[in-house]
Formats: structure tokens, sequence, C-alpha cells
């Protein structure tokens, strides 16, 4: 039996998501399959690397019936999947019509069978049995690294056999202009009020770009229109996992902790020792923002 | 026009989260409030309603009756009636098969919930309820504006924001900047208590998945300390790490 993995594509790139997908799907001993849109056939080629035996191309993930038709005929019952909307959606669509459980916020996957999952936006855990041998398990970032593998990838390229009935109409398209979005940064730098002003941002973005990272902030800042609201990290905006995640002049408050705790390693800079956020902090700076982000673009250099 | 807004009953977003000894969720100490995405989806129809006064705003809770002052908030910031699920949130899939039988029977134009439950942030009721509807459903919504039977709204995806006319019905998952969150007013406190809260029971709902136990995540290491004049300690130990 296999098992299927979504493989995310933005701009011809994989992300590392996927990777991570296909790396715990290797865990079950079968053969891992995947579904992408990426359409560059030597890449994809190369993804037996990734642990991938067979990687089906479709023309796009609104093509449901393609998708149905590849999980019909191969017989699957398990798929891993990076936790994006779009997979959100169509794993839901694939619980109703395959009646297959689905588990959101996956963060392990034990042999014996219990799943754990985030919940509380990170605050608790959750850990359930399964009696199905069926299941979607919508994974968190960043739960396992990705391994190599010694597999060669068959490709089969899908035709877009069926137009499914689309009742909408896409007016304008914006895409994100930075170039790593928050969600698949391995860095984020992110900044609070203790910056001031939306004038001071630059050396946050100059820190930024030097370390390849994506920008974030906290909801008083995007509130107060200072950044967008895109960028706002937190318990009602965007739950991330980076490997590192800075916080400059972020004081910490549990709802702010409850959207960035799962990130590995968290370096806080605050002027107040008595931040609340260096509770949660792997290494604290305690010095004014201003003076301690030039000096860490220095010694970047 | 007809629109349900669907709202969970979660903690309060400063909330200290434990467990009882009986590995259930330690409600004491707790505030509850209604889904701070569920406000903006509320507060996003109630706008609309005051610009058009031929839209009915129904308002739904899976939960006991402990929600029933948090619906009643609902109606008094602008819903005309409430209706309650008499049962404990299980499962999305509990979930989504009560929500999507409520909206069978009751047939409404657009659906709106928040883009998930800050409790258990499956994210998935929309999607499943849309799925066993085979209505269209969009999620994150950040911009909504009826006109006619079209709506325009933006969403975000992975690559960007997408502005979209679609037509009804449809399910929309809502996140700010779609409205400002609204505080009832003392008319409205007063309009809701007479304002229809119906409870209905809940439909079985088959599950595989068991729920075993909930613990809290394993605790940091120390903090470790970097003096800001000697920063190439930090910069090192990164690297060391690979990072």
């Amino acid at each position: 039996m296999s098992t299927l993995v979504f493989i995310e594509c933005n701009k011809s790139v994989i992300s590392e998501s996927s990777f991570q997908a296909a790396t715990i799907a290797n865990e079950f001993k079968n053969e891992v399959y995947g579904i992408t849109t990426c359409d560059d056939e030597s890449y994809i080629s190369s993804l037996g690397s990734k642990g991938f035996d067979k990687i089906f191309i479709i023309d796009d993930f609104g093509d449901f019936y393609a998708i149905k038709e590849i999980i019909k005929n191969n017989n699957i019952k398990t798929i891993f999947s990076p936790s994006s909307n779009t997979f959100k959606e169509i794993s839901s669509k694939i619980s109703v019509k395959f009646n297959y459980p689905i588990i959101s916020n996956v963060l392990k996957i034990e042999k014996n069978g219990t799943i754990s999952s985030s919940i509380f936006t990170g605050k608790a855990e959750s850990h359930i049995i399964n009696n199905n041998d069926s299941c979607i398990y919508l994974l968190n970032k960043n739960i396992i690294e990705s391994r190599d593998f010694d597999k060669k990838v068959d490709i089969i390229k899908v035709d877009s056999k069926t137009s499914e009935k689309i009742s909408f109409e896409i007016l304008e398209q914006k895409f994100i202009e930075e170039d790593i979005s928050l969600n698949d940064a391995d860095i984020v730098i992110s900044a609070g009020r203790g910056l001031k002003g939306p004038e001071n941002w630059k050396m946050i973005e100059d820190l930024a770009k030097k370390l390849n990272a994506a920008t974030a902030c906290s909801k008083p800042v995007s509130d107060a229109g200072w950044r967008p609201h895109h960028e706002h990290v937190g318990q009602t905006g965007l739950k991330i996992s980076p490997k590192i995640y800075f916080a400059i002049g972020i004081s910490g408050a549990i709802q702010h902790l409850a959207g960035v705790n799962s990130s590995k390693t968290i370096i806080v800079i605050n002027n107040d020792p008595d931040a609340p956020f260096f509770k949660a902090a792997d290494y604290g700076i305690v010095g004014d923002a201003f003076e301690v982000v030039p000096k860490i673009l220095s010694s970047l250099d | 026009m007809k629109i349900l807004v669907c709202i969970s009953c979660v903690p309060d977003t400063t909330s200290k989260v434990s467990f009882t000894d009986d590995n259930k969720f330690n409600k004491e100490n707790i505030q509850f409030i209604i889904g701070p995405y569920e406000d903006y989806a509320l507060a996003r129809a109630v706008e609309l309603k005051e610009k058009n006064s031929e839209i009915d705003i129904s308002i739904l809770n899976v939960g006991l009756s402990e929600n029933d002052p948090l619906l009643r908030k609902g109606l008094a910031i602008g819903a005309d009636r409430a209706y309650r699920i008499n049962s404990e949130p299980n499962n999305s899939n509990f979930v989504a098969h009560n929500i999507a039988s409520f909206i069978k029977k009751n047939n409404f134009d657009l659906v709106l919930m928040g883009k998930e439950s800050i409790d258990y942030n499956s994210g998935l009721v929309h999607y499943l309820s849309g799925a066993l509807l085979d209505i269209q459903t969009f999620n994150p919504v950040t911009y909504l504006e009826i006109d006619n039977n079209n709506v325009i709204i933006k969403r975000e995806t992975e690559s960007g924001i997408e502005k979209i006319k679609a037509s009804l019905p449809l399910i929309l998952g809502c996140q700010e900047p779609i409205a400002e969150w609204k505080i009832p007013n003392m008319r409205g406190i007063m309009n809701a208590r007479t304002k229809e809260l119906s409870v209905i029971e809940p439909i079985s709902v088959q599950s595989s998945l068991k729920h075993k136990k909930y613990s809290l995540p394993p605790e940091k290491e120390e903090i470790k300390y970097v003096d800001k004049d000697n920063l190439e300690v930090l910069i090192n130990e990164l690297k060391l790490k690979n990072l």
C-alpha cells in the first residue's frame, strides 16, 4: 500500500515542509507517492533523493477530480501534507468523499499509533488514537528534519479531464513581494512597539536581508498600521515555527507567545530585563534595540 | 438575505491552559469569549445589515448551556436570532456535520465562520462543512462586500492576496481586517433579552479518532543571556548549531 504526500510548490520551488512530509511518510515502510503542480520535470526527477517513489504532476490543485482518481486508483489510505490552506481544503474534500479521518497540527506520529497534535495555539498537546486504517495528517512545520534517500522517482503527467464547475472569478491577484514568505522562512525577524515607529524598521529589514529571513511584527504594531496585517504573528495572527525567531522590542504577551512558541530557537532583545518574553527565550540580550541590532548587523559582516 | 455566523466559545486569549486530574480542560477561573475570528465575522455581518436592513443574521454555536451568555452577547451585538446545538464540540468532523445538517435544513445565502477556533485550532470546520454541502468555501477572507447576488472578497493565499467575485451560496472563514470588533451598546443588550435562542439536539457522527489524553508542551531549557557588548558569543553559537 502506498502513501501520498502533497507537494507544495511556489515559484517553481518546492517547500521544505513538503520534504519533511516525505521523510515522515518514509517511516511507514510503504512506497511514497507525491502530487505536485511543479512541471519542471528535470527537477521533479531528482526528488527520489527526497524519498519519493512516484510523483504525479497535475495542472492545478483545484482539479479535485484528478486528485480523487489518483487516490482511488492507487488505493491510497494515508496522506501526509503540509498545513497550507490549499491542502486543508483538498484534505477536507478527501475526508468527506472517502470518509478518512483528518487531523490538523500534527506534531508526532508514534509507532504505537498515538498521534500528537498541537492545540490551544501551542499551549498544549492532544494525544489521539485512530481506529481506522486510513488517515490524513496535516503536519506542522519543522517537526522533523528532512532526510536524503537513495530512490528513483517515476513521473506521471496527469491530463486534466474535467473542469469542475468554477463558480467564482479572480478579479485581481497581488503577489507577496518579499522573496521569503513568513510561513516558509527558516529565520524570522520580528519587532514590536519597542521600535517606537514605522520609520525605524529599516534596520529590521536590513537584518532580515542579511540573514535571508522574513520580517514579522506584534499585534499592536499591525493594529497601529506601522506594518501590514499579514506580518502579524500571534494567537490571532499567523502561527509560525521557524528555526530561529528574533523578537526585538516585543514584551512577550501570552497571545504573542502562543503564535511563536514552537520556534526552534528564540532570541529576545529587549531593554526591559523583566519583559515576560525572556521566560520563553533560548537566548536573551538585555539592551536597547537601536544599539544591539546595528551591532549584530556589523558583526555579521 | 440570510446570513449565518457560526461562533465558537473559547478561553480568553490570555488564559493559562491546564488540565484536571481526569484529563479534561480545566475551566476553573477561565473567562470564555466568542472566538476572536468569529467576532470579526459577526461584526462584518452586522455592518452589512446596517447598510441593508433586509439582511437577517442568525448565529450558531455547538456547545453546552454555559455558552448561552455569549450567544446573548452576539444578539446584543446585532444578530437577530441564536441557535445552539446542545453538545460539547467534540472534534472538527462532528462540528462540521452538525453545522452542515443545520444549514441544509435552514437554507442560508452566506455562512461566515472564523478562520479557525483558537482552542483546538484545526482550521477545518469551514472546509469540511463546504465539502459536506458542496458549497464553495474561501479562507482566510479579509474583505467582504455584497453586490446583489454576488460577493466581492479578498482572500489570502500562500502566494499573496486574491480579489474574487463569487456567487452565493458561500462559506467564508474570516480574519482581520474584515471588520473592527463591536462592543454591544445598552440598547442592544436590552433588545437581546427578548430575541429568540433555540436549542437543537445534535446529530450523532461516527469517528474513528479517540482522544487519549492532553499534556502540556515540554518545558523550555534555561535561557542563556548574552552580553550586548559581546554579541560574537551568540553569532558563534548560532553558527555551531548550523543555523
